[in-house]
């Protein structure tokens, strides 16, 4: 009833002290699987040596991010069908800009220490969290209903963006769309650390981030949004200083 | 082995790049845009021929506006590019020492290129009498 | 083994100007750089040459008389090309950062892009029958 394909599965090795090569395993799979399925085979019945990140399996951990041919994916929801085909290869890499702790298994501690810098929030009250179809006003008790963040922490922004692949001090999208989050008015000490090379300025708008998160956060839009905040912060300095 | 990043915090150096560069790169951008029609449709347009002789040009900055136009232009352009360059190699975090050097590079560069394209701008209005 | 291997780096470079697995901003990030440089090489080289016109019309006029070829105003129409493309892929950029059109930024890139195309074949046409 339920098809079955023969692909071929190209994953990237690597372990301490080793040039990254690839390694190839034939398999059968059912398209309708996800990539994190055939990953997760591989390991349990041709390869125990395979070293991989997962845990919930729902897009709501983070953990699984990785370069399905060559774009940045949440394995755990992508189906097999929607990147490659029968008889096909479908290849399977790290995320971009990270060191490589081992195989596609990535160490994510610079992102991590990042969002705590600029006190990226992981739970916002409902009235600050950008939810679909708000009530016209707020009231002061709806301060008690809480949501958690758009922003899973995987990674896959950081991996997709052009100025990351060179800077290596750059925050990036996702500590930048959670300082965003934060906003200027609540959080005025964040200018100084966006208002910087390392912020803002670096983003050229290539927009990569938000064509890549898997979580609605669009970072990029949220990028813009805090250059708006801090160009209209410095302007307001300047008349607040004459 | 994980990686701790550098604490970008108030302690940390000044910063290479900020609001004001970026806006001025900005600001000249959409005025390039205008200034840069301007100066193709006059050099390929104007007339029968556009500015194809060094009687045409000469005639051409008799007018005042032109060289002011024209300074202006270049003024823009070179404080725009020199702008956008230095961003480019902001991207590839470069020390600060050297990141210091290039920027007397640029600003000495830039300057110096204006004033040379001002007074050629000026010397070819003045040969029309 | 390279310890920096799959980390930012300056050697990174030319990741920019690749276009495998991008997208539509992408690609305007890769066209805006490579335009940028492209301008500013040529920019350079625009101001010097026209120093021949200071030297006076022989210097001017024989420049020109040099020009005149399908090669060199081939050369000339990319650097107009450049110009419009980076142009209008800068009005992309000031529009998203004030908010306007940042959830419609790919089809703002291809509609500017559009334009661009026509602009230049506009453009081309007349410098080449002139």
């Amino acid at each position: 009833m339920s098809e079955k394909w023969n692909i071929t599965l190209k994953v990237s090795r690597q372990k301490e002290g080793q040039t990254p090569h690839f390694d190839e395993y034939k398999m059968e799979v059912d398209p309708d699987e996800y990539v994190l399925d055939a990953v997760e085979r591989v390991w349990a019945f041709m390869d125990r040596t395979l070293c991989f990140r997962h845990a919930c399996h729902h897009s709501t951990c983070g953990a699984c991010g990785m370069r399905v041919n060559d774009v940045e994916k949440l394995t755990c929801i992508t189906y097999i069908r929607d990147v490659t085909h029968n008889g096909a290869t479908l290849k399977v890499e790290p995320l971009r800009n990270f060191p490589v702790v081992s195989d596609l298994a990535v160490d994510m501690g610079s992102l991590y220490s990042r969002l705590e810098q600029v006190g990226a929030r992981s739970v916002l009250p409902a009235p600050e969290a950008e939810i679909e179809n708000p009530p016209a006003t707020w009231n002061a008790a709806d301060q008690q209903y809480i949501r958690l963040a758009d922003c899973i922490e995987c990674g896959l922004c950081i991996s997709a963006c052009p100025a990351a692949a060179t800077s290596t001090e750059y925050l990036g999208p996702a500590v930048l769309a959670g300082a965003q989050a934060n906003g200027l008015k609540r959080n005025p000490e964040l200018l100084q650390i966006v208002d910087a090379e390392d912020g803002v300025w670096r983003c050229h708008s290539a927009f990569e981030c938000t064509a890549v998160c898997p979580s609605f956060v669009d970072p990029a839009r949220r990028i813009m949004d805090l250059r708006s905040q801090v160009v209209k912060e410095r302007f307001r300095s300047l008349f607040r200083k004459a | 082995m994980t990686q701790n990043s550098a604490a970008p915090s108030v302690s940390a150096p000044k910063s290479g790049e900020n609001t004001w560069l970026w806006l001025i790169k900005i600001v000249t951008g959409p005025l390039l845009l205008i200034l840069v029609i301007v100066h193709l449709i006059v050099n390929h347009f104007i007339g029968e021929t556009g500015l194809l002789t060094y009687a045409d040009i000469v005639a051409y900055y008799r007018n005042p506006l032109i060289p002011a136009m024209e300074i202006t232009f270049l003024a823009a352009v070179v404080t725009h590019s020199l702008i956008g360059l230095r961003g480019i190699v902001l991207d590839l975090k470069p020390a600060r020492n050297i990141l210091k050097i290039i920027d007397w590079a640029m600003v000495i560069f830039g300057v110096s290129t204006v004033i040379y394209g001002t007074w050629l701008a000026l010397t070819i209005a003045s040969k029309g009498g | 083994m390279d310890p920096k291997h799959n980390q930012p780096s300056p050697i990174n470079f030319w990741k920019w100007f690749n276009p495998i697995g991008r997208q539509a901003g992408g690609w305007a990030f890769i066209l805006n750089r490579i335009t940028a440089l492209g301008l500013t090489f040529y920019l350079f080289l625009h101001l010097l040459v026209l120093g021949q016109l200071a030297i006076g019309p022989e210097g001017y006029n024989g420049f020109v008389a040099l020009m005149r070829n399908p090669i060199a105003i081939a050369g000339e129409m990319l650097v107009v090309a450049a110009g419009i493309i980076h142009g209008l892929n800068g009005v992309r950029i000031v529009l998203t950062t004030f908010g306007v059109g940042v959830t419609r930024q790919k089809q703002l890139f291809y509609s500017l892009m559009t334009a661009a195309v026509i602009a230049i074949i506009v453009f081309g046409v007349r410098m080449f029958t002139a």
